[in-house]
């Protein structure tokens, strides 16, 4: 049974693409075979941040328009024998995705991949609605900051209302959880940034994982490489957390997975620095 | 609960329909016969003596004077001639039981009454209100959401209190005609008592508002104050002032 993850957010920013990218990679390292969509058309991001920009021939507009087969169009990463990334079109704009199109080109996805994920453009117009329309469940992505937070809320009052399962009207929704990224501990305590409590009170969904601010995700999109194959930075290591609990795993929430309790002279040492 | 787009459309209308008595200047006139030519000539006389003063005029026939008119056909007749003259014939008055069903085969309506309408008292007596049909009485429609309202969303209890089991988020507005009730933090807009309901109130946990109102007076986040209490609150109207006040 293959699912359809939307990732969204509403605020522009935030990390989408970089988390669709790392869960793609993770959900494929966890050996489900995954295909990851850009929805951004006309602002083409995921294939750069996937490092597959240079092997893109036909994109997500072509096989709507019918101009080509989806098989030519997905292309296969050289890294994870499971992942899959179908990109987008940087000429054309949102006006190309079409409902009709879109529930095609997912419904033959279903058919092959375990997992589907889609990577929402911001805002919350045709490109972002289409992304979460056929969606079974939703990454939102959110910063520790109150315009951040107010735009999550918003785009969660879509997901409950403007979907294929909303729209069923038997109760259905999509399941939606909290990503927070470019979360800075230091910062939080010190108030310069939203606590995790203070997010999760505003949104009320549960919370997938924290991604710590770290300078490997810069790195990491630079490289065209997920974070999440970074198995040593901590931002690797909470995005690997948080597909766990995506896939039903129970795993500990950790602000920074992997940093190691430091010794007493370190810590002294941290204190005095 | 309501979907954004929905409930967005109810507010804009707001309801459906509304009821309100309504007073009409008409003019009456009093036949003293039958509708024979005479009655015509003198009839064009006059309206050429004010020529577009009665255009399209909400018109009485008064038929005091005029027992004997009482067939359908004829007031059919009389109802065509005035109005091909632009007078908006709709009734009668002062008629016999006759003449009203007659009045009533030729669709006009038969007003009560036969009062002396004298000339300068034309405005406030003419055609009294129709007496409107009693209010069907209103079923009290609240509204329970048991879940949060969203940032970007409405939701509107038309007929009755909205309940919400949960919090509303900044950039949400949630209306209803009657109370408003949040089990939760209220951080967006409330509007209570929002057809004229003085007494409606806000009740919420803990109060965070953009903005609140009642009955249309209101007030935002930005003087509501430092000393405001901001836990199990509920807000009511006092003459013009829109209180907030600690239940506790």
């Amino acid at each position: 049974m293959s699912k359809v993850i939307v990732v969204t957010s509403g605020k522009g920013g935030v990390g989408k693409t970089t988390s669709s990218a790392a869960i793609g990679a993770g959900l494929a390292m966890r050996g489900h075979k995954t295909v990851v969509i850009d929805f951004d058309v006309g602002l083409r991001n995921l294939d750069m941040i996937m490092g597959c920009e240079r092997r893109v021939v036909f994109d997500f507009i072509n096989v709507i328009q019918g101009d080509a087969k989806l098989k030519q169009a997905l292309i296969k990463d050289r890294r994870l024998e499971n992942l899959h990334v179908l990109p987008t079109s940087q000429t054309r704009d949102k006006d190309a995705l079409t409902t009709e199109g879109v529930k095609k080109v997912l419904d033959e996805l279903r058919e092959e991949f375990d997992y589907i994920v889609c990577d929402s453009p911001a805002g919350i117009e045709r490109g972002a609605h289409l992304a979460m329309y056929y969606a079974d469940e939703a990454v939102v992505v959110t910063n520790p900051e109150v315009s951040s937070v107010r735009d999550s809320d918003r785009v969660l009052g879509l997901l409950n209302s403007k979907t294929a399962l909303a729209e069923k009207g038997d109760g259905s929704a999509v399941k939606a959880q909290l990503l927070l990224t470019r979360f800075d501990q230091n910062r939080s305590a010190n108030g310069e940034m939203m606590s995790v409590e203070d997010v999760l009170e505003i949104l009320a969904i549960p919370l997938l994982g924290i991604i710590p601010e770290s300078t490997s995700v810069l790195k990491a999109s630079n490289e065209g490489t997920p974070v999440s194959l970074d198995e040593k930075s901590p931002a690797g290591k909470a995005y690997m957390d948080a597909v766990g609990r995506l896939v039903g795993e129970q795993i500990e929430m950790r602000v920074n997975p992997g940093e190691q309790r430091r010794g007493f002279f370190q810590r002294l040492l941290g204190r005095t620095a | 609960m309501q979907s954004g787009k929905s409930a967005a459309q109810t507010v804009a209308t707001v309801k459906p329909l509304q009821i309100r008595g309504r007073t009409f200047t008409a003019i009456a006139l009093h036949l003293t016969g039958r509708p024979d030519r005479t009655f015509f000539e003198a009839l064009e006389a006059r309206l050429n003596q004010t020529p577009l003063f009665f255009d399209n005029a909400p018109l009485v026939i008064d038929l005091e004077q005029a027992a004997g008119l009482d067939s359908a056909q004829e007031l059919m007749h009389l109802t065509a001639e005035l109005r091909r003259r632009k007078l908006s014939v709709f009734g009668i008055q002062s008629g016999t039981p006759a003449q009203a069903r007659a009045a009533a085969e030729a669709g006009l309506i038969s007003l009560p009454g036969g009062r002396d309408a004298a000339l300068e008292r034309v405005s406030r007596q003419g055609s009294r209100p129709v007496p409107a049909a009693p209010p069907a009485p209103k079923e009290p429609a609240n509204l329970m959401i048991n879940q949060p309202v969203r940032s970007g969303q409405t939701v509107f209890a038309d007929r009755g209190d909205l309940i919400v089991v949960g919090s509303v988020s900044s950039g949400a507005e949630v209306i209803a005609a009657g109370n408003i009730h949040i089990y939760g933090r209220l951080r967006g807009r409330a509007l209570a008592g929002v057809n004229g309901d003085t007494s409606a109130r806000i009740f919420c946990h803990a109060l965070d508002a953009e903005l609140l109102a009642i009955a249309g007076l209101y007030r935002t986040s930005e003087n509501l104050g430092a000393d405001t209490p901001r836990q199990y609150v509920q807000v009511h109207l006092q003459g013009e002032v829109l209180r907030i006040e600690s239940l506790k």
